[in-house]
């Protein structure tokens, strides 16, 4: 009998917050619909601005931005979709480049087609090698990944090289000029973090290769550009120019104190290396290296960068569609306002043509970084990413190690060939 | 004479470990008060930028205090609920002491040693049914409910207190039935009293990890007035450029719960404060 | 300890009817919300395929294990950091305890907080520490080599070995003053009047730790002992925050990498729940030899 006033009790408790909990299970009106992105700072703000612009047309429709964690995103996604449940799933979401075929594959009927309000030649060719599947698109690009050099004119000066020398790069001058910069300077040339192997996905699609093929066969072993880039990643290392850092707010930590003379990455690092503003009109961006030992490389590469899929089964396809025909697919104002408001190098061709991307910024020196950026992304070869990437890199870094360590490049990516197909097999 | 030099030790022994807990510490709170630039430059120096950073801690689209507050509610009804629940199926794994119950309890513990990932889905494909039936709409998927039937009865809290039951003085149950007390009461009125220690213990644990619970929320909370805290604080680190100063005050604000539980909670662990009681 | 609970005994139906009330709401949870789900988790463990493209087949994960490479550094790291980080945070955790339960020590409060202090502060703010705290040129290598303990600066974060040691001194350091709390609940269980009489027979305080509070304390020990084990064998927070899994997955654990297979490479739901699977029976055995060496000479 006593058990009953413990059930009740219980009960009670599960109630008093069950209560006002309930209601929150609303229908979701018919022109409702969420977007799920991560960093506040950047997507966010795309969203947010997306969404005032639509608002001014289309009033009726009423859009919520919803901030996430990019890991937390991808575990929700995945629960979700794998248990057939789309309750509180978003209508629009942002997926990095180097996952999404991953989810084409694995949920194949879960993702709608966009072909009918976007077309791929509207944007940057090497974005839409992967929001395809059987010639059908999938998403709409959004930001460019365009790789580049941000480096420290003064310290190169100093070095005796002016800005003329860090154009047309290659890595072996690249690394000339980084030990003159150490000898006159006291200053590391670059980061290196030995857990992200950023650096050689860059080098690897400025020659338009992969850890895979088209098909998606693993090409570990006989990937000729995977071996240059390897060999110019132990070069660097070797030459003593470059700082070991850890993670993120390390390397983010030696550029913002001036440890390092230069940043080579993603356009996106921009606003992270604005924060130092004692640092304006000291900065300067150009072209990425290339391997002069690969024919194939170019002084352009890519690394990271996404794009808005719409989930079709959630309920709100055909507003989502809408809602993206008319900002992220096509809106040259957007992206106009998205240069200023987030520094945002969009993928959009025609977004080169907007007035904020021919003005010069001053911490750069004036330097028109936009068109800068706009230009080289249209350079950068296109790579299917395939649905591994992360497998294999997660393999690959102890490959390099090995390597960096005086391991033979030949055998080493042959004995890890076996190893990576094992791992990627489903 | 060995005393002295024992007690030394003791001092020096205590006070080498407390400064290095406190350490990490106090470098999130002097972080708290830098501007994100200084954070990542790695300053030591308290800043003057604290009421800044709590600002835009406070204004963020992502509502901080809302999940303040949720994390608020399911920590303390979680805590509450499992005090009761957990420490009641301990103790009578103790005090009534049997093979089947033996064997039960063998088989819960069993329940403890599955990775929570690994149960994800097939949790979350059984909650998600809960909303079509009237009377499980409060435990249904995005309300706090969710998260708190969840941490009412873990294995962990059962074994816990099991383990402690064990040097629970017999005597006074035999006493208390003469008296003609219930069992009920017995636990109520004599054990729980008794084992304020123990419960101590519990409530800072159980408290503290509802508080920092991650993974199940993330999964079974959806709109963004019901998330939790880490969940917040998780989206605030998500940027390429993190506002480190920012991030650091709302990581401060949030440990001043447990902290306030530990601090009030730890008055329980004097020395000889149960011993009057036992024979 | 008190030997007459041990001795069997019968109940009237009345009194069992009311022991399974006691356990009842708290059992039905626990099958409601672990016991179906890992069973639906084993079922799966026997399907293959991408997201929610499964089908079953047969032992193929199962398989898959023995030749998986990642798996078994994942399986070896995480049972080195079990054999070397437990034995050290226990007994750790109980001198410190014991310690702040002797009469007279002054500043108790002080040291207690102080030292529950790293289960409070958030473990976004102590990786970053951590990492800067023990980067090449950090601040333990400086005191390090001006204290002349060594000559050259240890790579702590990028030295597959190195990078062990300093998960092991992270989960140390977070975890030591959580399992005090237990002990120090676990102390009040102990009446003061035998430590007195102890030292009335001339025992110092090494005898009575070894004679008094380790026996009395004795299913404590046991408890914290397996909750370590399946805590350091579920082990994921300080690999994930701290190193990444890295250097070149030196540092990795299994739990790591169930939430690898799960969500950062294409999800394989299957081949998750095979791995999960594989950790649970390696708790069960380690614990069922825990309470074996446990219940011996109870």
């Amino acid at each position: 009998m006593k058990l009953k006033r413990l059930a009740a009790v219980l009960l009670a408790g599960t109630m008093l917050f069950g209560a006002t909990a309930t209601v929150s299970a609303e229908e979701k009106a018919a022109d409702e619909i969420t977007i799920w992105a991560w960093d506040e700072a950047f997507n966010i703000k795309a969203a947010n601005v997306a969404k005032e612009m639509y608002a001014e047309t289309n009033p009726d429709v009423e859009v919520n931005v919803v901030t996430m964690a990019q890991d937390d995103i991808v575990a929700k996604l995945n629960t979700s979709l794998a248990s057939g449940s789309y309750e509180g799933l978003p209508d629009i979401v942002l997926i990095e480049d180097y996952r999404i075929q991953g989810y084409l594959n694995a949920y194949p009927d879960e993702f709608a087609v966009l072909s009918d309000i976007a077309s791929p030649d509207e944007f940057a060719e090497y974005k839409t090698g992967v929001n395809q599947v059987d010639g059908k698109m999938y998403g709409i690009p959004f930001d460019s990944g365009v790789a580049a050099v941000f480096y420290r004119t003064d310290y190169i000066e100093e070095a005796g090289y002016t800005a003329e020398d860090m154009q047309d790069l290659t890595w072996d001058k690249y690394i000339e000029i980084g030990q003159a910069v150490q000898e006159k300077t006291g200053k590391y040339m670059l980061t290196l973090d030995p857990s992200d192997l950023g650096q050689i996905r860059m080098m690897l699609q400025s020659a338009g290769a992969w850890y895979t093929d088209a098909e998606g066969n693993v090409t570990i072993k006989d990937n000729q550009a995977l071996k240059d880039a390897i060999n110019t990643y132990k070069k660097i290392v070797d030459s003593g120019i470059s700082k070991q850092v850890a993670d993120w707010d390390q390397f983010v930590g030696a550029f913002n104190s001036g440890e390092v003379a230069s940043v080579p990455t993603g356009c996106w690092i921009s606003p992270s290396v604005l924060g130092a503003e004692d640092q304006s009109g000291k900065w300067a961006v150009a072209p990425f290296p290339r391997m002069a030992e690969n024919e194939a490389s170019v002084n352009a590469s890519s690394i990271g960068g996404a794009g808005w899929y719409v989930l079709k089964n959630v309920g709100h396809e055909d507003a989502a569609k809408a809602f993206l025909k008319d900002t992220f697919a096509s809106n040259v104002d957007l992206m106009n306002q998205l240069a200023v408001d987030i520094n945002l190098v969009s993928t959009l061709k025609a977004s080169s043509e907007a007035e904020n991307y021919n003005k010069g910024v001053e911490f750069y020196g004036g330097q028109e970084i936009f068109k800068d950026f706009a230009e080289w992304t249209n350079e950068v070869p296109a790579v299917n990413y395939g649905e591994d990437t992360y497998a294999i890199e997660d393999i690959m870094t102890e490959v390099v190690q090995a390597i960096v360590g005086g391991a033979d490049v030949d055998e080493t990516l042959e004995m890890y060939q076996t190893q990576i197909e094992g791992a990627v097999a489903n | 004479m060995t005393k002295k030099v024992l007690r030394t030790f003791q001092y020096i022994f205590l006070s080498i470990c407390a400064f290095v807990s406190i350490f990490p510490f106090f470098w999130m709170i002097i972080a708290a008060t830098n501007k994100s630039v200084d954070v990542t430059k790695g300053t030591l120096m308290p800043g003057s930028y604290f009421m800044e950073n709590l600002k835009a801690v406070l204004s963020s689209d992502l509502q901080y205090t809302t999940a303040f507050k949720n994390s608020l509610i399911i920590s303390v009804v979680t805590t509450i609920l499992a005090m009761i629940v957990s420490s009641a199926a301990g103790y009578a794994f103790v005090i009534y002491r049997s093979k089947s119950r033996e064997r039960v309890f063998n088989i819960i513990l069993l329940s403890m040693m599955v990775p929570f990932a690994a149960l994800m889905v097939p949790l979350f494909r059984l909650f998600s049914k809960f909303n079509s039936v009237p009377l499980l709409k409060t435990i249904a998927l995005n309300t706090p409910g969710a998260v708190i039937v969840i941490g009412i009865s873990t294995a962990f809290l059962i074994f816990f207190f099991r383990q402690n039951t064990e040097s629970f003085p017999k005597e006074l149950i035999e006493a208390a039935r003469i008296d003609g007390v219930g069992e009920l009461g017995i636990f109520f009125k004599i054990f729980m009293p008794t084992m304020k220690s123990t419960y101590a213990a519990a409530i800072i644990v159980t408290f503290m990890n509802s508080w920092n619970n991650y993974l199940w929320p993330l999964i079974a909370l959806q709109s963004p007035e019901r998330r939790t805290l880490p969940l917040v604080i998780s989206a605030m680190g998500s940027s390429y450029t993190p506002d480190y100063g920012m991030m650091m005050t709302a990581v401060v604000l949030a440990t001043v719960p447990t902290a306030l539980i530990f601090f009030l909670m730890q008055k329980q662990f004097v020395a000889g404060m149960t011993g009057s009681v036992k024979g | 300890m008190s030997g007459n609970i041990k001795s069997k005994r019968s109940y009237s139906p009345k009194l069992n009817r009311k022991a399974w009330t006691f356990v009842l709401p708290g059992l039905a949870l626990i099958i409601l919300f672990v016991f179906y789900p890992m069973i639906q988790a084993f079922i799966t463990s026997f399907q293959t395929g991408a997201g929610n493209q499964l089908t079953f087949n047969g032992l193929v994960n199962y398989k898959r294990l023995f030749n998986d490479l990642t798996f078994r550094k994942a399986l070896t790291n995480t049972l080195l950091y079990l054999v070397i980080q437990v034995p050290i945070m226990i007994i750790l955790a109980l001198a410190i305890s014991s310690m702040l339960n002797t009469k007279g020590l002054k500043a108790k409060g002080f040291f207690r907080t102080a030292i529950f202090l790293p289960c409070v502060t958030s473990l976004v703010a102590y990786s970053i520490i951590f990492k800067s705290l023990f980067a090449t040129d950090g601040f333990v290598n400086a005191l390090l080599m001006n204290l002349n303990i060594i000559s050259e600066p240890i790579a702590w974060i990028t030295h597959p070995v190195w990078a062990k040691v300093l998960i092991i001194i992270a989960i140390t350091w977070r975890w030591t003053g959580y399992n005090m709390i237990f002990y120090l609940a676990g102390l009040q269980g102990i009446d003061d009047s035998i430590y007195e009489a102890a030292e009335i027979d001339g025992a110092g305080a090494w005898q009575k730790f070894k004679s008094i509070t380790v026996p009395m304390l004795k299913p404590i020990i046991l408890f914290t002992t397996i909750n370590s084990t399946i805590g350091t064998l579920q082990l994921f927070d300080e690999t994930m925050n701290i190193t990444q899994g890295g250097p070149a997955n030196a540092t990795i654990t299994i739990s790591q990498y169930i939430y690898n297979i799960l969500f950062k490479y294409s999800p394989d739901f299957g081949y998750a729940a095979a791995v999960s699977y594989v950790v649970v029976v390696l708790i069960v055995i380690l614990s069922m030899i825990q309470m074996k060496v446990g219940d011996k000479n109870d």
